[in-house]
């Protein structure tokens, strides 16, 4: 069972949390000309990386908060956790 | 007009499970607690007031997990950032956070009759919970809490004592009926008295 540490509880198991897709992608900017291609880049399009990633979990039968975890795709390994307006080193 | 319990069809009181050739004072103890003032508190995210001279019952809202401010009658729990569960036997109290916790700060629900209350008292407590809920109950202490699932269901468990270990359960009204059958269900090996 994968465990993780959720920066406002503490460690937690994962039964408790939700994915909520990656946490690098953004938002093209409010009234801002967007293509076709940028639009479907931000809803649609995901790389799908080996190794490293960034990712979005709600801890979802916790304190209900949106949490970014930085974890391996290929191990599962957590290295860590940030509030959701928390700046990612 | 009377109101219904949570769990009104299905606590049955009595001894079940194992209980045979054991001490009444070493079993488990199922109950169910009504009568509660709960009320969810949130701070919203917009407001910047201080929290350290808003009281209630003379207890302090601390956001500070997972502790629990506590008295004799009421009970404040963490429930998440900027977000607590007060738990009171006070009933009255509902009208003077209502005054206190101004809209435009807070948003204060009277949940009282949306959850179904379990207590479980015992040496053997946390082993039942430990059967449905992931936590690593060895870490909670006396006076603190948290949510998690139990089973698969939404729980926020209150530890009220250590000595023997006290819980108190809240899961939602609805599911109140399925929570009481698996918390039941996990200490029939002990053996408990439902009160």
């Amino acid at each position: 069972m994968l465990h993780i540490k959720c920066p406002h509880c503490g460690i937690r198991s994962q039964n408790e949390f939700s994915y909520g897709g990656d946490a690098t992608v953004k938002r093209p900017e409010l009234n801002k000309e967007v293509t076709d291609q940028e639009w479907d880049n931000f809803v649609y399009n995901r790389v799908s990386p080996r190794g490293k990633h960034l990712e979005l979990w709600q801890h979802l039968s916790g304190c209900r908060q949106w949490i970014k975890v930085e974890r391996d795709t290929a191990t599962h390994e957590i290295f860590k956790t940030y509030k959701a307006n928390e700046e990612v080193a | 007009m009377s109101s219904l319990s949570a769990l009104e069809n299905v606590h049955t009181k009595g001894q079940f499970g194992d209980f045979e050739g054991k001490d009444d004072k070493n079993l488990i103890s199922i109950s169910e607690s009504t009568n509660l003032l709960i009320v969810q508190i949130v701070q919203y995210k917009s407001s910047n007031l201080l929290l350290d001279n808003m009281q209630i019952d003379g207890l302090n809202l601390r956001d500070n997990p997972p502790l629990v401010s506590s008295n004799d009658s009421t009970r404040i729990l963490w429930n998440g950032p900027r977000n607590w569960l007060l738990v009171s036997k006070k009933k009255d109290i509902l009208n003077k956070i209502e005054q206190k916790f101004n809209d435009n700060e807070f948003a204060v629900t009277d949940i009282s009759h949306s959850k179904a209350i379990i207590e479980i008292e015992g040496k053997e407590a946390k082993e039942i919970l430990k059967k449905g809920c992931p936590f690593n109950f060895s870490e909670l202490e006396k006076n603190q809490c948290l949510n998690s699932t139990y089973n698969g269901m939404s729980v926020t468990i209150d530890m009220l004592n250590d000595d023997p270990d006290k819980f108190r359960i809240f899961g939602l009204r609805s599911f109140g009926e399925s929570l009481y059958h698996s918390i039941t269900d996990a200490s029939l090996e002990f053996g408990y008295i439902a009160k």
